[in-house]
């Protein structure tokens, strides 16, 4: 390296400041700077690709692992603790041995940190390690510099992000699969930036790409080429995704935009840390303790002034070396910090760490629960948050959307209405699941949907006949090949289930002999039905080789939408079958076999404002430009230029359809004259071309193309997913309000409601949009949420996003209760503003997975992950913390505590200072975990078939609860001193001999209490039990045999083995134990007089399973 | 029982998909096993009036009898305290008591007559008690060098810092150092019995064996070993400040001298709580036929050294036989007997209880 002057490498500095910060890159390609310097190269500003996900470096591991640990205010106060123990005036016993909780304590965390940062940087070599091809020397990840090319071929996984250059494929179209990214598992259209030739040499790349600025937005990306001609535009549609693999193509070259800034980096945040309302809980309860741990210091330092109110100096009291006492008010002071230091237990230490443990086995648990898991997705429960499991079992209200989460989102085909005519496909209904409201839900809904042969078989006659079992076949085989790959999404056997209408295939027939195929709408629409669409067509064996010729049995629909894929499994069971699609051209099969190729002009892409999408093609027959539109039926009304009375009639038809549940669609066709589409076609271009306002431009050019449309019509339904109704009763009988948010029309929402089971009466509230807004203004707030907590369903429909998280935050903020929101698909305001946001991998979109705090891949998965996970992670970890403050006031800072009274309150303890440590780190510090980790009140069977317990799970924290233990732990610990404090009294009982039976009992009334707390009793929990009595004996004998003089001035020596060969230890330990422990009497009685729910439940779990079956069902009816 | 039925499932939902990738990816399907699963075979007891019932019985069955045997057994043991602070006009030591101060060099002695109603036939033990005062001290309880008394020749010249002030007098080092072995009860107790004959026999005192076993042969030893010549084992180290003879002139047995004497060790041993008793003699019992302590009348004279007035404490001489049990105290026996009949009588209570309701929890309705 040559010497540079300071000044250039500042002002350097600062100009790659200015270039990152820039809202447009401009970048070039490395590749004519290869051999220059690195102050050359023009892209150096730009980070390279080399990862780096630690947090730490390996030297500077432990300080700045510290200053995370410190953010906990819990080790602060504690690490002030041991502090304070070295000021000499507290004169604390051992100074030294007061640091060793908090050292363990530190150091686990640190070593758990350290270990998942070791496992991050192995990660990230590996990744920075894997090989790629760059055109240039260097071959791996980490090596990949912005402004190089690189060439991934198929199934590889692309490096960083790439602006899509060249592939092997003629036609530039390329997919990517970004399951890694998102979780989608549906293949993505990529195209190369248009206007390239196909012969693409890197070297001879002369362009300069400007880009915008990196950001997180999956997808949304703007850049421009500039080769020296004229700009040319490209989108996300051309960008290569770091994470993707390249799919249907040999291989792909692209530019890189972006390196380590990419996308999917940006988009890693990482984990979240919620905070539940038990741990909000508990803070108080901490902070009560920090004020009866003051009061009892205060005692203390006030009742030492007492010695000194003695007529003389006695011979106990020990002068400093100067031979000086201290004044009574300064001793006083002294002693309020020595007895915080003796009682600073009070404060549990290890309870944070507990409950820790025990929230990584609950999202163990959960995560592993098999009931839990989905064949089909192969996907489990994801926890993402990870400290609030406990609030599942504190749900009151929830709000749940529609669309892909009550429902699969798995479209099928149903009824169409073609030019004012119904055609009602009576064929269907014994596959349909909402088509008659009145009929009683089991039938509906046992109703095994796949027996479709039959009625089709019969009444399929004449012409029909070949044709039909060509289909069946088609679809048996597209079943076998598609459950060998089950990841493709939206491809599911019950999409191709739809059964043509007679009438219709007949008229089909009709006007297919009659030759006037080209005027004919019900062709057209078909036709519609097949082209406008964006699905991509591949074949379940080769998807990359999509030249060759095709069979319609082997073809396999990938489309971003569900209801697109209906609509071509639908015009295929016409006949009207999509063979291939390439960017410029759409094959399309005719029933009588004749293949159409339809050159696709243009294709107005789906967005929210406008709803609907559209295709521009050349008809092949007529030459004509036809343009398909497909959209919601509001949206598509307005621009009619059809009749009124086909719009009128289609409009009662669509009206019809949402009232039976159906998600209504309408499709429209117009014929665009020559002039019109050149002159549009050139507003369109310098649209594409813009890079300011880019989307509006290209929005306002599809508005303008998208008028006076003839309309044809169909509905589709959404079929409800597996046992929702079981799941919303049995919720609704665990004493939980669902609402239903939705986006659909009043009519489909609450006939969606009804066939859940989530209306059943008429005390229900049906809101819509415009209601809704107003009645959530600051003034109708309150009364608009009495009204609601009034009704037994509160259904909300044409609802937008931002309107759902309000409605989550006004219930949250004015009732005070705990909320979820569930959401399949993209509602990621309403998961955010809930307390609690589960997403269901649903079929559309992972967005609402990725912001939410749980993912489950149903609806019904709800019911066992609240009835059952909710109910046991909130029990277990409520009795674990109540158990904690238990233990740790009645343990030891009770008992040194009371002994204070005894020994001057000096701050003596009965017990060696290890033998007290080692009594809270070693002997009862595993049980309670144990407890709280395992223990299972209430079996899941249980909790399953009686939803009512859940309701009363949720006291199981309340403020009394808490203080009965204090009070409990109060009785034990003035049991436990008094007992052997009037046994040894007056005799010549040493400090410490008299410290054993106490720490013994100690010992066995925590242990005996924890006993009788554990519900079920499993291997694991016999053997922590005894085994803690065990290493509590084994480790004290062997230390007092051990320490002669090696931890002066405190000295245990043979303390334990004197005391175990006499009976009046055992006899003081029993009584005291059992005393202690006598108050559980009034357990039993209520046990037995007046048993709680959740004490019948455990009866009953002791019955065998079919009684108990079978005292449920009893129950229910 | 539960666990094996849901091994069948476990089977048949291996799957393993082919990702798009070729390669076989394991299925994200979780462990059926009964950990995983929750499902570990397990014991659920419940608390209710009918099975706790038994435990309260055989609680009370067990504990009462215990109880009488304790309460009998500590009944018979026989005990004499005497209070000989001094503190009032009429005690014989009230002039000892006032004109008390530690470095007094002319010993006061007291003698207190005192009677025995009833023989006392076996060993006899012989205590002396303090009461308020605080042996417990925080500070006082670390005032010590254990290393020291463990005959180490480094902390004998420099003690630890712990002992002081009471570390070093003068420059030199105090041995043994520290306020416990500074304050060190050093009254003298002996027993006369007053024959009726009107003459005083002396009751012979053992000294040796009141202190643990582990305490004279492993916790405290003298420095230099074996070496009998005290004073130049302890030569440099200055005497307690308020100690009237060196700690190698406690005793004239070699074996009972230094640290390793008895009384010494036992003044060590610091008392759990402000009333104690430490043991101070032994009265062995001689002869099979006679009791070690007959019916009469008896002295106890008093060398008065160790002052109590400045804490307001008092001193006595305790007189017991033993028992397995050890001292005298009813307490225990009384406890058990209490709490046995207590459980037996809740027993009772849950016994009713049990036949009112015990059945209906099976047709228990869970709705409330």
């Amino acid at each position: 390296m040559t010497w540079r002057s300071p000044l250039a490498l500042v002002r350097d500095a600062l100009a790659g400041q200015r270039a990152r910060e820039r809202d447009l890159r401009s970048l070039v390609s490395n590749l004519p700077f290869e051999n220059q310097k690195k102050t050359r190269q023009p892209n150096r500003y730009f980070s390279g690709n080399a990862i780096k996900t630690t947090k730490y470096t390996f030297l500077l591991f432990i300080p700045m692992n510290l200053y995370e640990q410190f953010h906990r205010w819990a080790n602060i106060y504690f690490v002030g603790l041991a502090i304070l123990n070295f000021v000499p005036v507290v004169n604390a016993f051992q100074p030294e041995v007061a640091l060793i909780p908090i050292l363990v304590i530190l150091s686990l965390t640190a070593l758990k940190d350290g270990w998942e940062d070791f496992r991050r940087y192995q990660s990230d070599r590996k990744i920075n390690n894997t090989p790629c091809f760059i055109y240039s020397m260097k071959r791996r990840w980490k090596d990949v510099r912005v402004g190089d090319f690189v060439k991934v071929v198929c199934n590889e996984i692309i490096p960083a992000d790439l602006l899509l250059l060249h592939i092997s494929d003629p036609n530039g179209v390329c997919h990517v699969e970004t399951a890694n990214l998102d979780g989608e598992t549906n293949l993505k259209q990529r195209r190369v930036v248009p206007g390239l030739c196909i012969m693409f040499v890197p070297e001879s790349f002369d362009s300069t790409v400007v880009c915008e600025r990196p950001n997180n937005n999956l997808n949304h990306f703007i850049c421009y080429e500039k080769p020296d001609r004229e700009k040319v535009g490209a989108g996300i549609e051309s960008l290569l995704l770091r994470g993707c693999k390249v799919k249907n193509t040999q291989y792909a070259v692209g530019f890189v935009v972006y390196a380590h800034e990419t996308k999917s980096m940006l988009n890693n945040s990482g984990a979240r840390y919620k905070r539940s309302k038990l741990e909000r809980k508990l803070n108080t309860d901490v902070i009560f303790c920090v004020i009866l741990l003051f009061t009892m210091c205060l005692i203390g330092a006030v009742h030492s002034l007492w010695l000194q109110a003695l007529p003389g100096v006695p011979p106990y009291l020990v002068p400093y070396s100067t031979g000086q006492l201290d004044s009574p008010a300064l001793s006083g002071f002294y002693m309020f910090f020595t007895m915080i230091i003796l009682l600073q237990i009070l404060i549990p230490i290890s309870l944070y760490v507990s409950i820790e443990l025990v929230k990584i086995s609950q999202i163990f648990f959960i995560t592993n629960d098999i009931d839990l898991y989905d064949e089909g997705t192969d996907s489990r429960a994801q926890c993402k948050t990870l400290n609030i499991t406990e609030d599942l079992g504190q749900i009151e209200y929830i709000f749940s959307d529609k669309t892909g989460t009550l429902t699969e989102n798995k479209m099928v085909f149903r009824r169409c209405s073609i030019m004012g005519t119904e055609y009602p496909h009576k064929e269907n209904i014994r596959l349909a699941v909402l088509d008659e409201p009145d009929s009683e839900e089991e039938v509906i809904f046992d109703q095994p949907p796949r027996t479709p042969q039959t009625g089709w078989s019969l009444e399929a006659e004449d012409t029909n006949l070949e044709d039909a079992r060509h289909h069946h076949g088609g679809r048996r085989k597209s079943k076998i090949s598609l459950n060998a790959d089950s990841s493709v999404a939206f491809s599911s056997p019950l999409e191709t289930e739809v059964i043509p209408d007679r009438k219709l295939l007949q008229k089909i027939s009709k006007t297919e002999s009659s030759g006037r195929q080209q005027m004919d709408p019900y062709l057209d629409f078909f036709l519609a039905l097949a082209i406008c669409n964006t699905v991509v067509v591949s074949t379940a064996t080769a998807q990359r080789q999509r030249q060759s010729a095709l069979t319609s049995d082997n073809l396999c629909y990938e489309a971003e939408s569900p209801d697109e894929a209906a609509l071509v499994y639908a015009a295929k069971a016409y006949g009207f079958t999509l063979m291939a699609r390439t960017p410029d051209s759409v094959t399309v099969r005719l029933p009588s076999g004749k293949d159409l190729v339809f050159e696709v002009l243009d294709t107005l892409a789906f967005d929210f404002n406008r709803k609907r999408m559209s295709v521009l093609v050349r008809h092949p027959v007529t030459k004509e430009h036809v343009l398909y539109t497909k959209g919601a039926d509001y949206a598509i009304m307005e621009l009619l230029g059809t009749p009124y009375a086909i719009a009128a009639d289609t409009q009662y038809h669509l009206d019809c359809y949402a009232k039976d549940g159906l998600r209504t669609l309408c499709f429209t066709k117009k014929i665009v004259s020559d002039e019109v589409y050149e002159s549009w076609s050139v507003k369109r271009r310098s649209a594409l071309a813009a890079i300011n306002d880019r989307e509006e431009l290209i929005m306002d050019t599809a508005v303008q193309l998208e008028t006076k449309l003839s309309l044809l019509a169909t509905g589709i339904e959404d079929r409800l997913q597996e046992s929702v109704p079981d799941t919303i009763v049995a919720l609704r009988e665990a004493g939980i309000q669902v609402w239903v948010l939705t986006g659909d029309k009043p009519e489909t929402a609450v006939n969606i409601s009804y066939a859940c089971s989530l209306l059943k009466d008429e005390d229900l509230l049906v809101i819509d949009g415009h209601t809704l807004a107003m009645a959530l203004s600051s003034d109708l707030q309150d009364r608009f949420v009495d009204l609601a907590k009034r009704c037994r369903s509160v259904v909300c429909c044409r609802v937008t996003p931002l309107q759902k998280s309000d409605v989550v935050k006004v219930v949250q903020d004015k009732l005070k209760v705990m909320t979820l929101a569930v959401d399949g698909a993209n509602d990621v305001n309403m998961i955010q503003a809930a307390d609690v946001g589960i997403g269901i991998l649903g079929q559309e979109g992972m967005q609402a997975v990725m912001a939410s705090d749980f993912a489950v891949s149903h609806f019904k998965h709800l019911k066992k992950l609240l009835l059952v996970h909710g109910h046991w992670c909130h029990t277990r970890l409520a009795n674990m913390i109540i158990y904690f403050f238990y233990k740790n006031v009645q343990a030891y800072v009770n008992m040194l505590f009371w002994y204070q009274f005894f020994c001057g309150f000096s701050g003596t303890t009965m017990i060696d200072y290890w033998l007290l440590i080692f009594f809270n780190l070693l002997f009862t510090s595993v049980p309670p975990i144990m407890f709280g980790i395992m223990d299972n009140d209430v079996s899941a069977e249980m909790l399953l078939g009686v939803p009512e317990l859940y309701k009363t799970g949720q006291g199981e924290y309340k403020s009394s609860t808490f203080w009965v233990a204090i009070l409990d732990a109060f009785y034990q610990s003035l049991v436990c001193f008094f007992i052997p404090y009037m046994a040894y009294w007056n005799s010549d009982v040493d400090l410490f001999t008299f410290g054993t039976p106490l720490n013994t009992i100690s010992l066995f009334t925590i242990l005996l209490h924890l006993s009788i707390e554990i519900k079920a009793w499993t291997w694991v929990h016999w053997l922590i039990m005894v085994g803690s009595v065990g290493l509590y004996f084994i480790v004290t004998v062997a230390y007092s045999a051990a320490c002669i003089t090696c931890n002066p001035p405190s000295n245990p020596y043979w303390i334990l083995q004197r005391q175990m060969a006499d009976p009046m230890f055992y006899l003081i330990c029993i009584i005291s134990t059992v005393v202690a422990l006598l108050p559980y009497t009034f357990h039993v009685l209520r046990n037995s007089i007046n048993p709680t729910p959740l004490m019948q439940a455990r009866h009953l779990d002791k019955l065998d399973p079919f009684s108990r079956d079978q005292w449920i069902k009893e129950w229910r009816s | 029982m539960m666990a094996s039925s849901y091994n069948a499932k476990d089977e048949d939902g291996n799957i393993t998909v082919s990702g798009p990738g070729g390669g076989a990816l394991r299925s994200k399907k979780p462990e059926n096993t009964a950990f995983k699963q929750q499902r570990l075979p397990a014991w659920q007891p419940i608390l209710t009036a009918g099975t706790v019932l038994p435990a309260f019985f055989g609680i009370g069955l067990f504990f009462i009898p215990i109880g009488i045997g304790l309460y009998v057994t500590s009944n018979n043991i026989k005990e004499l305290e005497i209070d000989y602070t001094g503190s009032d006009m009429s005690s014989p030591c009230f002039n000892c008591s006032q004109s008390f101060s530690w470095n007094s060099t002319k010993p006061c002695t007291c003698t207190i007559p005192f009677h025995l109603d009833q023989p006392y036939d076996s060993n006899v033990f012989m205590y002396y008690g303090l009461s308020n005062f605080y042996q417990n001290h925080r500070r006082y309880v670390k005032s010590r060098d254990d290393s020291q008394l463990n005959g180490d020749s480094g902390s004998l010249m420099k003690p630890s810092k712990e002992c002081e002030p009471y570390a070093y007098f003068e420059k030199k080092p105090i041995a043994p150092c520290g306020a416990i072995a500074n304050s060190m009860f050093n009254d003298t107790l002996e027993l006369f019995y007053n024959n009726p004959n009107g003459t005083k026999v002396k009751i012979p005192l053992t000294s040796t064996g009141i202190a643990w076993w582990t305490d004279k042969h492993v916790k405290f030893r003298n420095p230099g070993g074996s070496n009998p010549n005290f004073t130049a084992v302890f030569q440099g180290t200055a005497k307690p400040v308020n100690w009237r003879r060196p700690v190698y002139e406690l005793d004239s047995d070699p074996e009972n001298n230094g640290f390793i004497n008895e009384d010494f060790i036992v003044w060590m041993r610091t008392a759990a709580l402000p009333t104690f008793r430490k043991l101070y003699r032994i009265i062995q019992k001689k002869d099979d036929l006679l009791p070690t302590l007959p019916r009469g009348s008896y002295t106890l004279e008093v060398v008065y050294n160790y002052p109590v007035r400045s804490f307001e404490g008092r001193k006595r001489m305790i007189l017991s036989t033993i028992s397995w049990m050890g001292g005298k105290n009813p307490f225990l026996g009384i406890a058990y007997i209490t709490v046995g009949s207590v459980c037996f009588f809740l027993g009772v209570i849950l016994l009713i209880i049990h036949h009112k309701y015990g059945n209906r929890s099976n047709s228990a309705d869970i709705s409330s």
